[in-house]
């Protein structure tokens, strides 16, 4: 545990002190906050709701989270720290997930920074405050998920952009063209993208509902991940 | 401390250590030899956990490397070739990063960095980052680190490539003084480097241990085959007959130039003073008689070349593929 926390303490500092630590997060900020303004969410006499918010942030997120993830694990064999650190007695269960709690970490105060969006919101008008976090659940539970991959393509090489490309790419693939195969999908195969369609569990939150199945679904696609993440690593010594 | 037996390690096909064995004693202070590309970073990895190897088996500590890997981490402070460290951390947030993971708890963790720091004369650099260091100091930010957690075991990959002159023989000192205390192994493909610091050479190359011993013990073995040069105005034949029949002289090559003639004597000790009483007897005048002292430089060079000499070759063994 305290091999976890130290190597996430070192990766948190690591991510604040770079600069695509702050272009990740100014760009997230101001993605969110043209939606916001588009979109008109907030406005005099309309309902006040941050539902444009959380329906697009997805879509943003298969950019943004491998661009938080890419530097994990990649950058440890890139500058070849890999080898004080795995000579340490730090288990590589130990390293990946450090890894993986720092980029969550990360992540989770980029996200909180669009609660300015919401206070706003409350000043302006009478938003549906419980909705909201039930939708911000969704987003840290889809973020669990996300980082968890990117975390897994920065173990497969020792270039940042390439671990950013084998991470964005898929989850662009996955979620910008999910109801497209769901709608053309027919009988199992189309149960089965259902049951995977990161969007739809997502909606779930946003319409208040928070239910196992999605939550479940987050959190084993994360614990899948990060076992794979440790199997590449462990595998990565044998070469 | 550190045992290894006919450890082998294949990247893909190439072979790049190949059936290593040696000892090395509680205390000792050894140089592991060998020109680049021998195995020498190859093996040391084997040693420190940070790779497995294809066949054998080593104990580090009295610790089995692949069973026992967190035993033998937690006893070795190593610092590996290149040095590697996180540029964008201070000195002294690095070492207490380094620190936390070597289990240390904060008391033991600052008073440890204390005594690193100025052991490897860290002090005037401890709030800089790491990425403004010379070569030099990173070198030193690297051995701080080896030294944290003060362990039995010291593995150090070429400590003193890429230094300059005073930094080498600082850092060779700073070695000395920790081998009163740690066990040391530290590789290099200098040899001066190691016959400084070390009390005892393994030379490798090509992944096979060539020879072993002290610098002393390897120079007498070299020197046993060492050869008496002489230049004596006789008829080269005449000379190299009444030289033959002198006690322990095995070998003479003759080679004449003109009036005079040179020779090259093997014996198995030094008959300078028999020749030139031999030379005295026959009035022969003599311009030249001296021993032609073969250096550990040359030995090693020709190590190298791939020329061993038979009789330097400590042990090889066979291929240990499986
Ligand atoms: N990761 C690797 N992959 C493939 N070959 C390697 C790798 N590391 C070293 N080698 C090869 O193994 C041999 C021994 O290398 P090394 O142990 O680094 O030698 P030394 O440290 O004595 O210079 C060399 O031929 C080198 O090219
Ligand atoms: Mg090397």
């Amino acid at each position: 545990m305290r091999n976890t926390i130290a190597i996430m303490e070192r990766e948190l500092f690591s991510l604040f002190f770079s600069p695509i630590g702050y272009i990740v997060v100014a760009g997230f900020l101001l993605i969110t906050g043209v939606i916001v303004l588009v979109t008109g969410s907030i406005a005099p006499g309309k309902p006040a709701t941050l539902r444009s918010v959380f329906d697009f942030t997805p879509y943003v997120l298969t950019i943004i989270i491998p661009a938080i993830s890419m530097r994990t694990i990649s950058e440890e064999y890139r500058s070849g720290t890999i080898e004080t650190l795995t000579t340490a007695p730090v288990t590589d269960t130990q390293f990946v997930i450090g890894k993986y709690l720092a980029a969550m970490i990360f992540y989770t105060i980029m996200l909180a920074g669009t609660l300015v969006y919401l206070v706003l919101m409350m000043i302006y008008g009478n938003p549906d405050v419980g909705a909201s976090l039930a939708s911000y659940l969704g987003l840290l539970l889809l973020g669990a998920s996300f980082t968890a991959f990117g975390v897994f393509t920065s173990s497969l090489t020792k270039n940042q952009i390439v671990a950013w490309m084998l991470g964005m790419v898929p989850l662009m693939l996955f979620v910008w063209f999910a109801a497209f195969i769901v709608q053309h999908a027919q009988g199992g195969l189309r149960t089965a993208f259902q049951k995977i369609n990161v969007l739809r569990h997502l909606d779930q939150f946003n319409r208040g509902l928070i239910t196992t199945e999605s939550v479940v679904f987050f959190l084993a696609t994360a614990v899948f991940f990060l076992f794979l993440t440790t199997k590449v690593v462990e595998s990565r010594r044998w070469r | 401390m550190i045992e290894v037996r006919n450890l082998t390690k294949y990247y893909g096909s190439l072979c790049a250590v190949n059936g290593v064995s040696f000892t090395v004693g509680d205390g000792e202070i050894v140089g592991f030899l060998g020109p680049n590309g021998a195995g020498k970073t190859t093996t040391i990895r084997i040693l420190t956990c940070f790779h497995p190897a294809s066949a054998g088996s080593a104990t580090v500590a009295g610790h089995d490397v692949f069973t026992e890997s967190m035993a033998v981490r937690a006893r070795v402070g190593y610092m590996p070739e290149s040095v590697p460290l996180y540029v964008e951390m201070r000195v002294r947030e690095y070492l207490r990063f380094r620190g936390k993971i070597r289990g240390l708890d904060r008391d033991t963790r600052e008073r440890s960095i204390a005594r690193v720091t100025e052991r490897c004369w860290l002090t005037d650099v401890i709030d800089r980052p790491i990425g403004h260091l010379s070569k030099g100091y990173r070198q030193r930010v690297g051995l701080a680190d080896a030294l944290l957690h003060n362990p039995p075991v010291l593995i150090l990959d070429e400590p003193t490539i890429g230094l300059d002159p005073t930094q080498i023989r600082a850092t060779r000192a700073l070695i000395r003084e920790l081998a009163e205390d740690h066990t040391v192994m530290l590789s290099s493909h200098i040899l001066p480097e190691v016959e400084a610091t070390c009390r005892r050479l393994i030379i490798i190359n090509k992944g096979q241990i060539v020879a072993s011993g002290t610098p002393a013990e390897l120079r007498e073995r070299i020197t046993g085959g060492s050869k008496i040069i002489v230049e004596i105005k006789a008829p080269a034949e005449q000379a190299a007959t009444a030289i033959r029949k002198l006690d322990g002289v095995r070998a003479v090559e003759t080679h004449a130039d003109g009036d005079w003639c040179s020779l090259a004597v093997s014996s198995d000790s030094d008959r300078r003073e028999a020749i030139f009483r031999l030379a005295a007897q026959h009035d022969w005048p003599l311009r030249e008689l001296r021993r032609d002292v073969a250096t550990l430089e040359d030995f090693f060079v020709k190590i190298v070349a791939g020329a061993r000499d038979a009789h330097s070759v400590a042990h090889t063994t066979g291929d240990q593929q499986r």
